[in-house]
């Protein structure tokens, strides 16, 4: 039986997803005893010109996490869907933008004074900024092109599954790999290793009436354990967030942020979100309405934290 | 969807559509459209050779889907669905384009018109081809009623239904039936009395064969939907609950008098002979006006708006107290003939049949009326014991325009209505809305005065608004009618366009619950899904889009629908 | 030769379509730039329809609804009332101009009002210029398998 061949590579990327997988623990081993890891950045060395000697659909499966911001991650995100049979959009910044994908709401000029120019941590007078080209001695070297905004992998190639989380949970990384070391494979597109509803669905709170007078940071109110953590006025994404996580964010007191991404149904999780709060106010005069909102200090960032790119709008289009 | 088969039908309407928008513009595009089998204009669809001509072509070309470009849907839509169901296709595969009542009516230049016409054909089309067969379907219903009170439109409603040979349920909290008419003497304008009106009332109530009166009674629980209503009574001295299952329910609970002891400045409470108008009708029906100490009233006063018409009570009018007071001013002149009656009002709201000629009687009889102004109400103070009357009431006359002070040996408080201290849990119990004053809500304040938000529960009587008796019996009677309409179709009928939850991706969040405004979605604990009751859905599509799932499919207006007409509208 | 914006309308049942219909009878007339969908009731309108109304390349989006306190099914204007000033600030966010998303209440007799709000909308848009968020999602889109083969053969 030839050993699976398998790369798992990072795009604009924080490295999370990547220790997920580590997070297997001994699980890895068991994984290196049926496949050869043909590329793994965070883990072993590895050469792009490795990759691009491979013939087409040499790579059994590739699992690609992060977004796609620089020409390097769509570079490779071209050439690692050329070379495989399977490639999986792993984790919440391949599968819907990720947080990275907030950037979308910035202009890249102002990302990239605040990176190099403007920030307390610059010595006063340094002015130096990457270059697209500089010479190194007698050698030219280029860096990658920085996009203007953030895609998510579907995006720039044809992607065959998508497995959500931020990170995906190292079970859920397991049973990914089970499925497809079995060959009994999903329909194509699928998002696996998670539920079809809403994560509300395994959330042992109890939900009763939806109506919020004022909104709290998570810090801001010691929260009932055994209420529904949005009707006590804390923002909790798991109603348009799909399932399958454990719901381990909010058994421990924290509102679900939404990572998994939309339920199967849901076309815009950021817009299903700001109807989701806009519902439970418990208000019909304009001026009270403002003053809740008010303790909603930031609507796009909560509703749409994992997955602006994936947004009917994307980014922001401002001139 | 390659089995679509749309046709589009564009209607000239005469020259309404023809003289400004291009037809055959708008026709040769929709041919451009994938499944659009056919595409023609007509002068008037809405003939019978035009929808002649649509039934024909369903049944010749196999039509799936039919686009008619226009006049208005609110115009022609039952038209054009039946004849898709004249063809034997469901109505529901139809989707009109409104191009003249939004088109040709109200744009002048014809290539704009054209290309507007063109833009929401083809929404219709792309719409179209998301449409699913819908069919109306059939609840049992019981035939039953609940009233709830026994005053006199309680009664009325009981009679009505009672007599067209349906089971009644009067329930009554008190230990006999009346409700407030059962306090009073004679009635305004026509001086009947009160007595003999109700007699005849509640004796046949209490014999009627098909009404089971149940005094000292209350409703405490209900659920279910109408034809389907689940009722608890309690009765005191009983133990067990009865319980109920009934079709509808007719909300009959009145109206309780204002306290006057809110108002200082009259002096009720702490002056013997400041009375209220409740408190007159006893003395009345006793058959001597006197005051507290047993003496005949030389100077009757009689106060309007106490409670009524006031920024610190209640702002809005009881109605009845004008003619009242006037009634008044004639029963203690017919008892008192040498009384001097005083009548103290800020307007005369002589509104009614007869009581404008009731009012100039009242004049007739030497009544002085002194008008005073809103929010300005006359002081009550005791007067000298030297003098001869017992008290003092000092007013801003405004019709004179001086500030005069009258004599009063027993002022009469003429108490506004208001809402029962318990018809906030009545309203919660039966599930109907309340308005900032506290009397309950009606679905249309003109156009449906006596159905509610929620199917199946009526209101009639004052528990609505201030009335008088003419008014509660009309609405009980209007309650009555519409109910028997209902128990006539013998089932519930329910519109084939509602809610649906799909279990398979409804989380249990419960966000829809409190997003409806007729409680048509009920959760299931044990399950852990909520369920729209199809029967009293009214498919607003509130809880379609405040679905944080997209769990709840709003048919005929689906996700699908809505955004395949934008992409159409904006090719 | 001036911009001809094109606005999407989303107009409820009762109140603003008979209205609609109402300046059609009427023959008021007004700018005839506007796209009108139907729904029952203002409620339904899900923020997801005017981002998709914008994405489509929508320049204006219009909704419209019963006067607070005259729903035809109670309250479904409230819940549009308190959807929308969220809606606004995500918009402001995403640098959508404030003028290009509306809600106005019409009721059923107000044929001219529609009229009016039409009128002023179609050339507030108008000044505004066309949307940019169509273009701009066009000009992102990274599918140029010309570039991509030229990109893979280069690294």
């Amino acid at each position: 039986m030839p050993k699976l061949q398998i790369a798992i590579y990072w795009g604009a990327a924080c490295g999370g997803c990547d220790v997920a997988v580590l997070d297997t623990n001994e699980f890895i081993l068991e994984v290196g005893k049926i496949a050869d890891i043909r590329l793994w950045p965070v883990a072993a060395d590895g050469k792009y010109s490795d990759v691009e000697k491979m013939k087409d659909k040499e790579l059994d499966l590739t699992l690609f996490d992060g977004a796609v911001r620089t020409s390097e991650n769509e570079h490779l995100a071209r050439l690692l869907r050329q070379k495989s049979k399977l490639l999986v959009a792993f984790g919440s910044c391949a599968h819907l933008g990720g947080i990275p994908g907030l950037a979308n709401l910035v202009p890249m000029q102002e990302i990239f004074e605040r990176a190099y120019l403007k920030n307390a941590s610059i010595e006063p007078g340094n002015t130096t900024v990457p270059k697209p080209e500089s010479m190194v001695g007698p050698y030219k070297l280029t860096i990658p092109k920085f996009y203007d905004r953030v895609y998510k992998l579907d995006d720039i190639v044809d992607v065959d599954y998508y497995v959500p989380g931020c990170p995906p949970h190292f079970d859920q990384v397991k049973a990914v790999l089970g499925v497809i070391a079995s060959g009994k494979l999903p329909a194509k597109g699928s998002v696996v290793g998670c539920t079809d509803r809403a994560l509300c669905d395994e959330c042992k709170r109890e939900k009763t009436e939806k109506r919020v007078k004022k909104f709290f940071r998570p810090w801001q109110i010691v929260p009932d354990p055994n209420k529904c953590l949005l009707e006590q006025g804390v923002l909790c994404a798991g109603s348009a967030t799909r399932g399958g996580c454990g719901v381990r964010c909010p058994n421990i007191g924290i509102p679900c942020r939404g990572c998994y991404g939309p339920p199967p149904n849901v076309v815009d999780q950021g817009a299903k979100l700001l109807s989701a709060v806009a519902s439970i106010i418990d208000s019909k005069e304009p001026k009270e309405i403002d003053q809740i909102l008010a303790t909603l200090p930031d609507i796009t960032g909560y509703a749409y934290r994992f997955g602006m790119p994936s947004g009917l709008l994307q980014r922001r289009h401002a001139p | 969807m390659s089995d679509l088969k749309i046709g589009v039908y564009i209607c000239n309407c005469g020259t309404n559509i023809a003289k400004t928008v291009d037809c055959e513009a708008v026709i040769k595009a929709m041919q451009t459209l994938p499944g659009v089998a056919v595409a023609k204009s007509y002068k008037y669809m809405c003939s019978n050779p035009g929808q002649e001509m649509i039934a024909a072509d369903i049944k010749t070309l196999g039509l799936n889907r039919v686009v008619v470009a226009a006049c208005s849907p609110r115009m022609h839509e039952p038209t054009f669905r039946k004849a898709l169901d004249s063809a034997g296709l469901n109505p529901y595969f139809l989707e009109m384009a409104n191009i003249r009542e939004q088109n040709s009516w109200v744009h002048e230049d014809g290539a704009a018109c054209t290309h507007k016409a063109i833009d929401l054909t083809r929404g219709a089309v792309k719409r179209v081809a998301f449409h699913e067969a819908l069919e109306k379907r059939s609840v049992p219903m019981s035939p039953s009623v609940l009233v709830l009170g026994g005053g006199v439109a309680g009664m009325t409603a009981a009679l009505e239904i009672g007599d067209a040979n349906q089971t009644v349920y009067l329930v009554e909290r008190e230990d006999h039936l009346g409700g407030n008419v059962a306090r009073i003497d004679l009635t305004a304008p026509h001086l009947d009395s009160a007595r003999d009106l109700l007699l005849d009332r509640i004796t046949r109530v209490t014999t009627h064969p098909k009404i089971k009166v149940l005094l000292k009674s209350e409703l405490v629980e209900m659920s279910g939907y109408i034809g389907n209503f689940k009722t608890k009574i309690k009765t005191a001295g009983k133990e067990l609950e009865l319980e109920l299952e009934v079709g509808a329910l007719v909300v009959c609970t009145g109206y309780q008098e204002f306290d006057a002891k809110k108002i200082r400045n009259f002096g009720y409470g702490s002056l013997p002979d400041v009375i209220t108008s409740f408190e007159l009708e006893t003395m009345i029906r006793a058959g001597k006006i006197v005051t507290k100490s047993g003496k005949t009233p030389r100077y009757v006063s009689l106060i309007h708006c106490v409670g009524s018409r006031s920024e610190e009570h209640h702002p809005y009018c009881s109605r009845v107290c004008c003619m009242t007071a006037i009634k008044y001013a004639h029963e203690v002149k017919s008892m008192i003939p040498d009384a001097y009656v005083s009548d103290l009002y800020i307007d005369m709201h002589a509104f009614g049949k007869g009581c404008e000629d009731f009012y100039k009687r009242g004049s007739e009889l030497r009544t002085m009326f002194l008008m005073y102004k809103k929010n300005q109400p006359p002081v009550v103070r005791v007067a000298d014991p030297k003098e001869k009357f017992g008290m003092l009431i000092a007013l801003s006359e405004q019709l004179s325009g001086e500030d005069v002070e009258i004599p009063a040996d027993l002022i009469v408080l003429m108490v506004g209505m208001e809402p029962r201290a318990d018809s906030a849990s009545v309203a919660h119990i039966v599930n109907i809305s309340r308005d900032k004053d506290g009397w309950f809500i009606e679905s249309h304040p003109k156009l449906d005065p006596v159905a509610t938000t929620t199917d199946g529960i009526f209101i009639a009587g004052a528990c609505q608004a201030p009335k008088d008796i003419p008014d509660s019996v009309a609405q009980a009677r209007a309650a009555s009618a519409r109910i028997m309409a209902k128990i006539a179709q013998g089932k519930i009928w329910v519109d084939a366009v509602y809610a649906e939850v799909d279990p398979e991706y409804c989380s249990g969040c419960r966000m829809c619950n409190e997003l409806c405004p007729y409680s048509a979605i009920e959760f299931d604990a044990a399950e852990k899904r909520s369920h729209v009751i199809s029967a009293v859905c009214k498919a607003c599509g509130a809880c379609v889009a405040g679905c944080p799932s997209s769990a709840i499919k709003g048919r005929h207006f689906t996700d699908k629908q809505i955004f395949a007409q934008i992409e159409g509208v904006m090719a | 030769m001036s911009f001809e914006p094109k606005i999407v309308g989303i107009l409820c049942n009762w109140c603003s379509y008979t209205g609609a219909d109402l300046a059609g009878t009427s023959r008021t007339k007004y700018a005839p730039n506007i796209r009108v969908l139907r729904v029952m009731c203002s409620a339904r309108v899900d923020p997801t329809f005017i981002f998709k109304a914008l994405s489509e390349g929508a320049d204006g989006v219009l909704i419209c609804g019963c006067h607070p306190g005259d729903c035809h099914y109670v309250e479904g204007n409230y819940k549009a009332m308190r959807r929308f000033p969220l809606l606004k600030k995500m918009l402001a966010d995403l640098g959508v101009e404030d003028q290009r998303v509306r809600l106005e209440w019409v009721s059923a007799s107000e044929g001219q009002r529609f009229a009016d709000v039409v009128n002023e909308m179609t050339e507030q848009v108008r000044k505004l210029g066309p949307s940019k968020i169509k273009p701009d999602l066009l000009a992102d889109r990274r599918n140029r398998p010309a570039a991509a083969a030229a990109e893979v053969a280069h690294a």
